[in-house]
């Protein structure tokens, strides 16, 4: 079964991480250090394992586990997000005295359970990573304190993703069934037209429609603003980022067998398209800001579909390195967002008023994480729209390259109303807490507009990581 | 007709009465018993494409293995999120649940 222990090595660190947070959550809870004491440290030599495994390649465990470049890119970016979601929650005031070392434990599953999807690729073994992904993140959404809306968004939550998942089991019987063989490596070598192979492709449109779920993707994103509004922040800032990098890259490994033309590409193009029309135009009707960020994550799951459609590793490489942008932007206007509310309340965009005055690090770190998301120079999101629109123009999906561009006209005004509400006078007086103004808050928030706009101006060494990411999946 | 096909027939039965259940049932509990008539009747597609197909028959044996107890654990983890709504709410009819909106 050729098991080679230098390959897991990441995964192996996470499962000891959580091990060790079992073991705090099963203890007295008087145990020193408290949890938040020494997590981040144990997520940041995380990180560090994730980054010095990178380049190790090979096949493992009767081949359904594979170490390559697209999922080592993919550990890191999990890593990352893993490290700065443990240090924003770290001051979460609205999570019981008695749950934090639980709270932690359940996070750190699902990004074990991520990290396992992005070396999957067998169906069977996609489907189990996908559950321990999934399976933890259900019971972290409810953990709000005496929180109304967070025990109906985590209700809403397991039972849509409980139906998401049952079709796509259905569609992973009817490629059973059909193609007589789930290992991706096979399967890229059948016939995907319809007229070969009915039943095979719609065995996987269903099971694709289980990673939509987890990518909010239209029209399968209907439990996201619900969800991303009824969380605490902290919980949003990560069920908003890591589950859909698992999403992505799964999507990657089958976006393989789509060549244009294909009426699953044809699909993937419409859904996409629709998904961020629909989006953009629902978050202009938003005050919420949480709801807001949650119908942009459905126009941004839109926007990945770009890569995946044009059937190159050019392709691919751009949606990975869209997927990093997605994480690191929407990681630093949450974080923002959790700063302002230090009470655990849920923002409403008036709220920000006269932010540029109370906080003016976080109004300005606000701003580079609007920008990006719009996709303004000099941004990660510009770059990232950039090699999108560049890797799939001319492969047959113009009109979907179009749409991209009108929907982020369109994004501008709701994106720019956070700005502009950040940076307006607050005429009505102060009754709710200030926002948190401490070197903690300005120092995260600064240091990830940094990377944002970093990354934007130099993209280079980043975007070659993603291609070669990309030219390992292609055969 | 052949063997498969009265097999997924059935299975596409279980699937259609619990999306039909899912949109009917007004309890949270009912919903969740719709959702387990979904997930095996997934199961048993899963299983009879791999003992009736050329697919490997042990790889779709340990596949519904997999279903069937991943499926407990989610019933499990449902019922234990329906408890908390419960509290909160002081009742799991999915009318009384909708604080969640503009």
């Amino acid at each position: 079964m050729n098991f080679d222990i230098t390959l897991v090595v990441p995964e192996l660190y996470f499962l000891c991480l959580v091990l060790v947070l079992m073991i705090q959550s099963l203890g007295d809870r008087e145990w020193k250090p408290v949890v938040e004491k020494w997590l981040p440290f144990g997520a940041g030599l995380g990180f560090f394992v994730a980054i010095v495994n990178y380049g190790h390649e090979g096949l493992m465990l009767w081949d359904v586990y594979r170490v390559d470049m697209m999922s080592q890119f993919f550990k890191i970016a999990i890593a990352f997000g893993f490290f700065v979601t443990v240090i924003n929650a770290a001051r979460q005031p609205t999570l019981a005295e008695g749950k934090r070392s639980d709270y932690y434990m359940m996070l750190g599953f699902s990004a074990l359970g991520l990290m396992m999807l992005s070396s999957a690729v067998e169906l069977i073994t996609i489907y189990l990573a996908l559950e321990l992904a999934s399976y933890s993140l259900y019971a972290v959404i409810p953990l709000r304190a005496k929180n109304k809306g967070a025990a109906e968004a985590g209700v809403k939550y397991i039972l849509f993703g409980a139906v998401a998942t049952a079709l796509a089991l259905y569609g992973l019987s009817y490629i059973m069934a059909s193609q007589h063989t789930t290992y991706i490596a096979e399967l890229m070598h059948k016939s995907w037209t319809f007229a070969d192979q009915p039943m095979a492709v719609v065995g996987l449109c269903l099971f694709l429609g289980g990673m939509f779920f987890k990518l909010a993707l239209f029209p399968f994103h209907f439990w996201c603003p619900d969800v991303y509004q009824g969380a605490s922040n902290e919980t949003a800032a990560f069920v908003a980022t890591l589950p859909k990098m698992g999403a992505i890259v799964i999507l990657a490994r089958l976006a393989v067998f789509l060549k244009p033309g294909l009426e699953i590409t044809t699909l993937l193009a419409v859904l996409g398209a629709l998904s961020m029309t629909y989006g953009n135009l629902a978050a202009l009707a938003q005050t919420d800001i949480k709801r807001l960020l949650g119908f942009s994550s459905v126009a941004h799951a839109g926007y990945i579909m770009v890569g995946l459609v044009s059937g190159t590793s050019e392709g691919l490489a751009a949606a990975a390195f869209y997927a990093l942008a997605y994480l690191v932007m929407n990681l630093l206007v949450f974080w923002v967002v959790c700063r302002v509310a230090v009470d655990g309340r849920n923002l409403k965009l008036n709220d920000l008023n006269g932010l540029y005055k109370k906080a003016p690090v976080l109004a300005f770190s606000l701003a580079a994480g609007a920008f990006a998301l719009v996709g303004l120079p000099p941004t990660m999101g510009f770059m990232g729209k950039f090699f999108l629109i560049t890797s799939a123009w001319d492969h047959g999906y113009n009109w979907l390259v179009i749409t991209l561009v009108l929907n982020s006209a369109i994004a501008i005004y709701y994106y720019l109303s956070l700005f502009r509400h950040a940076f307006t006078e607050d005429k009505t007086p102060d009754l709710t807490p200030a926002p948190d103004n401490s070197w903690f808050a300005s120092a995260g928030a600064g240091l990830l507009a940094g990377a944002v706009l970093l990354a934007g101006m130099v993209p280079a060494p980043l975007f070659n990581l993603a291609v070669e990411a990309g030219r390992s999946l292609m055969p | 007709m052949s063997a498969l096909t009265l097999y997924q027939i059935v299975a596409l039965i279980l699937l259609c009465a619990g999306l039909f259940g899912l949109t009917q049932r007004r309890s949270l509990v009912g919903m969740l018993i719709c959702v387990e008539l979904m997930l095996n009747g997934a199961g048993l597609s899963i299983v009879a494409a791999a003992q009736l197909t050329d697919f490997s028959a042990t790889l779709g044996q340990l596949g519904t293995l997999f279903v069937m107890g991943l499926a407990a654990a989610e019933a499990t983890l449902v019922l234990a999120i329906v408890v908390v709504v419960a509290r909160r709410f002081g009742s799991a009819q999915t009318s009384d649940i909708t604080t969640l909106k503009e």
